[in-house]
């Protein structure tokens, strides 16, 4: 194993993380403007290290990008829960709490990659991370994300959620069916957010030359999951509940959010494009932890605004979806545009040639990638639209059986994507 | 009066031979440096046409439009061979004119240094047109999808409407660089454009009141209204 650089740790973290020493643990929480929410995050983790790991040395990092709201001082004056209440077992070392501003390119990113440095430091053995605007969380995420690493030896714990039928579209949709066929590994939520990792993974992180780049920004989670299988990591997943958290500003733009979110994977498909043409069909992941049903939270969908850009765009983007899209894919795409919002399908073989598609023009540079990527917005809303009009009356199971089906599309059309991703041109 | 006669039609005679010995030297050259320039575009020309060929110039020029743009005019040449051609007859120009300057005529060798005085100017002009028409068409592209991405109507239109500002703009810049009708053409653009501008502005406050207001109060009353989403994409 080679050294990490590790100067990019300020000298003040560097004393901080000198004057602990060694630690067992290290929990990593990246912070924008969180004061809200990462409160109650401070005080699940602490009950978390103190009920089920009160005999290892912890340390809690958060790596703030600047908030103006407070956040850090909620972090340092975040009171530890009542022991008499929560934990089962008192603590035997306190945790230790550093909060730290994060130096690089503004985004989770840098965050987590002082996360990974402070690790290396501390010679942690197992790490966690977890999103500060996280509103379900409770200590035993904590016991989920770190007890495989440390006691099963596993390296990347990925979460599992259950969600709303209709929540995490670019995920079901896309992110998760793409992955899983291109690695051939079934992480269900590959940009989960919230993941645990070994110290040796964390060192594997920081060999990469990537801080400067997106991945520094905003692509971090499917980065994150993408390394670790390509770098042949012991991979698994938690099952965490629900996925509660802070209500996203509502200025944030969709169009935007998908462009980085598939422009994320299709450069990581560059990366690894050795590797994934070669494999075929996919292997289940390892769980742990005991999966129940949960509340979910109503979720409100306009499926008539959906449509309506959907049908907008098909109407007035032709010369830029043809040039993404092959013949045949844009053929099919402007029919389903003429139906009308009852009859209102997507099939799956042919969101699959979408997505496929798209991979296969952003390879080849079609046409400028930033636009290429917003390009895909109004297909997604309409192949989000078909969704929820096919799953309206469907329980959790049909929900999940239809993104099974999805997956397998993506998996039995593969060889078009390899195909594509060699030959420019349309296939005979 | 016979012999004095002769005697000058022998010195014109010899003068003229002497001048045509001066200039039979000069004539070779200018032809073999004409030749040379055949020579040098035909070469360069296919070295140029290979790498971009090797480059990929063609596929950038079709995700860029420009195909498209060439294919309306009814040019189906690949972009990577016009260059080519270009790059032949500039070259072949610069040596014709070379070739004019070694035969020594006095008012050639003017026109030949104005040439080669212009000839910046027409490579800056073609590179600032070509900038500007790839800069149009990535603009208007990105309003076209910015516009029908956020709902708004006549996205095309808006598209249009700047590639011809951008357009417009450049080919000003042009002819700046050209010195052709500079004060005209200055002239011309700031009253083509302020027009363009006051009558954007005037059609969107009075005949786009109704829209504009439309559009403001359905901006503003997103957050209320209870039609909207609130799934969570990620």
């Amino acid at each position: 194993m080679t050294n990490a650089d590790l100067s990019f740790l300020s000298d003040k973290l560097r004393d901080q993380l000198g004057e602990v020493g060694q630690a067992d643990i290290l929990v990593g929480i990246p912070s924008y403007n969180n004061a809200r929410t990462i409160g109650h995050v401070v005080q699940a983790v602490q009950a978390g290290l103190a009920r089920h790991f009160p005999h290892q040395r912890a340390v809690l990092l958060n790596s703030d990008g600047g908030s103006t709201d407070g956040t850090p001082q909620v972090v340092q004056e975040a009171s530890a829960p009542s022991q008499d209440t929560i934990l089962a077992r008192h603590p035997l070392r306190a945790v230790h709490r550093i909060v730290t501003p994060y130096h690089g390119l503004p985004g989770k990113g840098s965050a987590l990659r002082t996360v990974f440095g402070a690790a290396v430091v501390l010679s942690a053995k197992a790490c966690a991370v977890v999103d500060a605007d996280l509103r379900s969380i409770t200590p035993e995420w904590i016991e989920l994300l770190l007890q495989p690493v440390l006691a099963n030896g596993f390296d990347f714990i990925a979460p599992l959620y259950h969600r709303h039928k209709y929540d995490g579209t670019i995920t079901n949709s896309i992110v998760y069916p793409l992955t899983r066929a291109l690695y051939g590994v079934r992480v269900r939520q590959p940009i989960g957010g919230d993941f645990g990792f070994s110290g040796r993974l964390a060192h594997h992180y920081l060999q990469h030359d990537v801080w400067f780049s997106d991945v520094a920004r905003f692509g971090i989670d499917i980065w994150m999951t993408t390394t670790a299988i390509t770098g042949g990591f012991r991979i698994g997943q938690a099952f965490l509940g629900a996925k509660i958290h802070d209500a996203k500003d509502p200025s944030v733009d969709l169009s935007a959010m998908l462009a980085q979110v598939t422009g994320s994977v299709f450069s990581l498909m560059e990366e690894h494009a050795a590797r994934w043409a070669t494999v075929r069909e996919s292997k289940p992941v390892p769980v742990f932890g005991f999966e129940y049903a949960v509340g979910l939270e109503p979720v409100r969908v306009n499926v008539g605004r959906m449509l309506e850009r959907f049908r907008g765009a098909v109407r007035e983007l032709e010369e830029i979806l043809s040039l993404a899209l092959a013949k045949d894919t844009w053929h099919a795409v402007r029919q389903l545009a003429a139906r009308g919002d009852d009859h209102f399908t997507y099939p799956p073989e042919l969101w699959v040639r979408t997505v496929y598609d798209f991979a296969a023009a952003h390879h080849h540079r079609a046409l400028h990638r930033d636009l290429l990527l917003r390009a895909l917005t109004p297909l997604y809303l309409g192949r989000t639209a078909a969704f929820v009009i096919q799953m309206e009356h469907a329980d959790a199971a049909e929900v999940e059986a239809a993104l099974e089906e999805l997956c397998l599309a993506f998996e039995r059309d593969k060889p078009y994507l390899v195909h594509r991703w060699k030959n420019r041109e349309d296939p005979p | 009066m016979t012999t004095r006669f002769s005697d000058r039609l022998l010195d014109s005679l010899a003068s003229f031979f002497e001048a045509l010995l001066r200039f039979l030297p000069a004539l070779a050259a200018a032809m073999l440096i004409f030749f040379l320039g055949l020579l040098a575009g035909w070469v360069l020309r296919r070295v140029v046409t290979h790498f971009l060929r090797v480059t990929r110039f063609d596929r950038a020029c079709d995700g860029a439009g420009l195909l498209q743009l060439l294919a309306r005019a009814d040019i189906r040449t690949p972009p990577s061979v016009l260059v080519g051609r270009g790059v032949f007859w500039l070259v072949f120009a610069s040596f014709t004119m070379a070739a004019m300057a070694a035969l020594q005529v006095s008012f050639i060798d003017q026109l030949v240094a104005e040439f080669f005085l212009y000839v910046p100017r027409v490579l800056s002009a073609l590179l600032v047109v070509l900038a500007g028409f790839l800069l149009g068409g990535f603009l208007a592209r990105a309003a076209l999808l910015t516009a029908a991405n956020a709902g708004l109507p006549s996205p095309r239109l808006l598209a249009l409407v700047v590639k011809l500002l951008v357009s417009v703009i450049a080919l000003a810049m042009a002819l700046e660089q050209l010195r052709i009708a500079t004060s005209i053409v200055l002239a011309a653009f700031i009253i083509a454009f302020g027009s363009v501008m006051l009558g954007l502005a005037l059609a969107f406050g009075l005949g786009g009141r109704e829209v504009a207001r439309r559009l403001l109060e359905r901006h503003l009353e997103q957050p209320q209204n209870q039609d909207s989403d609130n799934l969570s994409h990620l």
